[in-house]
């Protein structure tokens, strides 16, 4: 097959009826979302006090918060103003991207687990034990190398550490439920809480910086940082860690789509018993895809250390259980993660600018924002209300076929 | 008068398939009407349309004379539709008299509570006017699949149905059971009620209806009076070609044991042991028959072969090695291929496509996945060969296999398996839900099969299946094998008698139990090639 025809094939998939379904829904959750949202900031504007030249006017009516700017600021001060003339590669859209990165190890890890049939909600324990090995062992390596060799061995060294730790760490609860059938969202919970302490426990002792207030390691050396190529230097974001994001997703992508690996993953996730039948390893199989993911969310923390903080403090925020949001935003499905990372990295980074450039309460932006994934998360609720729509009477389930899927959906609609 | 029901040129037209093409039919009122058609031939799409599922392409829905235009089920049923389909749609732990009522209860207080004693009264008239054997206090999951289906006709009459469709109402009904529902529409048209019926078993369209159409891919190609008609000319008209109903099995040449079980006893899930204490062994080049009623330890016997299951004693050995505690994986690398009993919770990943669905089983060190990696071109040329040589319809490999009937599903699982290269076939109930003309072709594909040197384990609870083609037969009853008989010197009386649990020898002493099901309504053998396809867990 040529590399046209294959270009051709997948383009082919992504217009096809379902991909195009999708982008629909998306954008109307989106539209009524902000709908909402706005009917909301006005009528916060109204129970609030504001002096009349702060007030905005619509419909005749005063209100204190002005939808329009709220909305603007959330979306497009997220993405540095690009079209005021403003924008900086060290700007807001940095930070998006920022956040974005980080979100998509997470969403990975926990879109692996999932597509495995196992709830893993322990990415945020993986990604904290990762980032504190990553921060351990690059300082102890950094004392071998240095200068820009430093950094091209210690960049891929620490990503190396924090995978092989958060992947054994993700290791245990899929031990722990492959060989003594224990819960894996008990287990998950329950080393999240594990790390954290161990963690805070290392760090405010054996391992704390003697010079710092704070519960945190010795920094890293500047060599042993993600460099800011390009943009971002003040912002804690590097092009190259986004880039390995990036990678990631694809390579998942391939993963479970192309390897034989993936499709004993696939099949255990959704139906068990066909992938015993087809010679699947059941145990195995959990084994693997919970190190796996424990990988992506300890790599999640390498980032955090190497891009962000430059240094291990406790006190991680939750970009795991981001990442369980993220993942399921995206159907679970690698390319889908890529997406739904970048929207949450808007929104996370769209709040900040919002609180700075409004009167708008910081509670009040998080329930734009939960609206918003509110909306998005419920794409039946829209096929829903397209079906009730005059016109759009023909039903989705075309099944040319005698018996069975049919005459089931037939039965829920006799109820 | 005007006919009960008129399809009047149905036409339904799916992106890329006709599922209907100008169909007519014509029911008249009190009468059973049976829709008759190989899997995929169009039938369920039909009653769909009637039902208000579809919406036809082109063409008219008629009742008593009145042209509908049904956009939901909802309107059907207003219109007195009442469709019972092949898996039930009811509450297991409700009652019969709370699954008849759900939704249409009688209410009291103004409407702010259900009327139950009102309920009761009313589920205990309707089952009597129609002499209906249902408890109505008893809860759904503690009764028999057949008074289950009774309680989705009351449900069906209590909103006011005057026609019924069922869909292949027999499927999931022991043969005793398929006699009282054959009562039971006996007093539904004495009483007016009007009667469509899908099937594929030519014997139950004769026995049950009065008239048969007869649908071949999407058109309907005749009409005729189920008195007037034979099993032959209707197995011609539903597969297009003359069709032989009985097997030739021929001979082949044996060769050296491929398999042997030595002393096998297994447990079944709950603990409680099913198979204890069977030996046989599976040569090359020739089948080996299990006959005997459901449930007397072929499944764990044929799981603990192909293993699912671990055995609690004995020895199986397969190609001279002892695989006893061999993974699955092992034994399919072995060249152990399998027609699993239950084709929706392990032969086929429900959600994936039929490409997907052909790589289940040979995911690891075969052509099609070499290194790891998965060629999917070469994955679905494979799964498009099967579907070719199988009939599998609708001919698409990006099919998701839920979407396919019941007997298609069978068809591609029986087509992968057979096309694996292997040297033991275990076929578990192997044409289950297959129709007339594709159970003649996997049959012929198994004894070509057995005529390359293939060693094959056949379960199935069809008698005539069994014996047809085995050359040596087990009985099984509660776990062991009663005898291995030569199938062409035993009569099916005398099978029959075994499966029951009589020992050969044995006067009268095992107790007769489980009814033979083999001659249980007296046909000739080899008359019907899917009669007995009894309590079977035939789900679309």
């Amino acid at each position: 097959m040529s590399t046209a025809d294959r270009a051709r094939d997948a383009l082919a998939r992504l217009v096809d009826a379902s991909a195009t379904e999708r982008v629909l829904i998306s954008t109307a959750a989106l539209v009524l979302s902000v709908l909402i949202g706005a009917v909301l900031v006005l009528v916060a504007g109204r129970m609030t006090t504001c002096t009349v030249g702060e007030a905005v006017y619509y419909f005749g009516t005063g209100f204190c918060y002005d939808p329009v700017v709220v909305f603007d600021r959330l979306f497009l001060g997220a993405l540095g103003d690009p079209f005021s003339g403003g924008w900086s590669p060290n700007g807001q859209f940095a930070v998006t991207l920022r956040e974005s990165t980080l979100l998509l190890f997470t969403g990975l890890s926990v879109a692996l687990a999932f597509r495995a049939g196992i709830f893993n909600i322990g990415t945020q324990g993986q990604m904290v034990v990762g980032a504190l090995a990553t921060a351990l062992g690059v300082l102890w390596a950094s004392s071998l190398v240095s200068g820009a060799l430093g950094t091209v061995v210690l960049i891929p060294f620490g990503l190396f550490v924090g995978a092989v730790f958060g992947g054994l760490y993700g290791a245990v609860p899929g031990l722990l439920k492959a060989y003594a059938d224990a819960n894996e969202v008990i287990t998950t919970i329950m080393l999240n809480f594990i790390a954290t302490g161990i963690a805070l426990y290392l760090v405010s002792g054996v391992f704390k910086d003697p010079e710092s207030a704070a519960n945190q390691t010795v920094p890293l050396p500047e060599f042993a940082q993600f460099p800011a190529l390009l943009f971002g230097a003040q912002q804690d974001f590097s092009i190259v860690a986004l880039g390995f994001g990036l990678l990631a997703v694809v390579a998942l992508y391939y993963v479970l789509e192309h390897t034989a690996f993936g499709y004993d993953v696939r099949t255990s996730g959704v139906q068990p018993e066909a992938a015993e039948y087809g010679g699947v390893d059941a145990k195995r199989t959990v084994v693997a895809s919970l190190t796996l993911s424990g990988a992506l969310g300890g790599i999640a923390g390498a980032m955090y250390v190497m891009m962000v903080l430059g240094t291990f403090q406790t006190g991680i925020p939750a970009y795991g259980f981001d990442g369980i949001t993220v993942s399921i935003l995206a159907g679970n499905n690698p390319l889908g993660v890529g997406v739904a990372a970048l929207l949450f990295g808007v929104l996370k980074s769209g709040t900040t600018v919002v609180q700075f450039a409004t009167d708008v309460p910081p509670q009040l932006v998080g329930v734009l924002r939960g609206l918003i994934i509110l909306f998005v998360a419920m794409p039946e609720f829209f096929r829903l209300l397209a079906r009730g729509l005059p016109g759009t009477g023909s039903k989705p389930e075309a099944v040319a076929t005698d018996g069975g899927a049919a005459g089931d959906r037939g039965g829920e609609a006799d109820e | 008068m005007p006919s009960a029901v008129h399809l009047d040129g149905i036409t339904k037209r799916f992106p890329g398939v006709v599922a209907n093409d100008d169909v007519d039919l014509e029911v008249e009122r009190g009468t059973v009407h049976a829709l008759l058609g190989e899997n995929g031939a169009g039938k369920t799409t039909l009653m769909n349309v009637l039902y208000g599922l579809y919406e036809p392409t082109s063409g008219e829905v008629r009742l008593d004379g009145k042209t509908h235009a049904f956009g939901s089920p909802r309107d059907a049923i207003d219109a007195g539709i009442g469709m019972i389909h092949q898996h039930f749609m009811l509450v297991d732990p409700m009652t019969v008299t709370e699954n008849i009522t759900l939704g249409n209860e009688p209410r009291k207080w103004g409407g702010l509570a259900v009327d139950r004693a009102g309920s009761r009264e009313a589920v205990v008239e309707l089952a009597d006017r129609y002499g209906f054997d249902v408890d109505p206090d008893a809860r759904i999951e503690d009764v028999s699949v057949g008074e289950q289906q009774r309680v989705e006709i009351l449900k069906a009459l209590y909103r006011g149905a005057d026609t019924l469709i069922l869909d292949e109402p027999t499927a999931v009904l022991t043969p005793q059971e398929v006699g009282e529902l054959f009562d039971v529409l006996d007093e539904l048209t004495a009483q007016g009620k009007t009667i469509i019926f899908i099937t594929h078993k030519l014997g139950e369209a004769m026995r049950a209806a009065d008239e048969i159409s007869v649908l071949r891919d999407g058109r309907k190609v005749g009409s005729v009076d189920a008195d007037a008609t034979t099993q032959a000319e209707l197995a011609e008209l539903m597969v297009g070609r003359e069709v032989l109903l009985d097997v030739d099995h021929g001979t082949a040449e044996t060769g050296g044991v491929v398999a042997s079980v030595s002393d096998v006893a297994v447990d079944d899930d709950r603990g409680v042991r099913a198979v204890d204490g069977v030996s046989f062994e599976v040569r090359g080049g020739e089948v080996f028959g299990i006959a005997g009623v459901d449930g007397n330890g072929q499944s764990e016997l044929v799981e603990a072969v192909t293993g699912l299951r671990t055995p609690d004693a004995g020895e199986i050995r397969f190609r001279g090695e002892d695989v006893t505690t061999a993974s699955r994986r092992d034994r399919i690398d072995a060249g152990m291929a399998y027609v699993p009993e239950d084709r929706q919770d392990r032969g086929l990943v429900m959600e994936f496509d039929l490409v997907e669905n052909g790589l289940l089983g040979s995911q690891h060190g075969t052509e099609l996945a070499a290194n790891g990696r998965i060629d999917w071109s070469k994955t679905r040329g494979h799964a498009q060969a099967i579907i070719d040589e199988y009939d599998v319809r609708p001919p698409d490999a990006d099919t998701d296999a839920e979407s396919l009937s019941g007997g298609n599903q069978q068809k591609f699982i029986v087509g992968r398996e057979f096309e694996r290269d292997p040297e033991l076939v275990v076929a578990s109930h192997p044409t289950r839900g297959v129709d007339v003309g594709s159970i003649e072709f996997i049959h012929e594909r198994l004894l070509e099969l057995r005529q390359q040197g293939v060693a094959i384990l056949l379960v199935s609870s069809k008698l005539e299946e069994v014996q047809g083609l085995s050359d040596r037969l087990a009985v099984v009853y509660e776990g062991e094998f009663i005898d291995v008989v030569d199938p062409d010197e035993t009569t099916e009386e005398e099978l029959g008698l075994l499966m029951a649990g009589e020992r050969p020898g044995d006067d009268g002493g095992g107790g007769g139990e489980p009814e033979p099901t083999g001659n249980a309504d007296g046909t000739e053998r080899g008359g019907l090639a899917d009669r007995t396809d009894a309590a079977g867990g035939e789900r679309a």
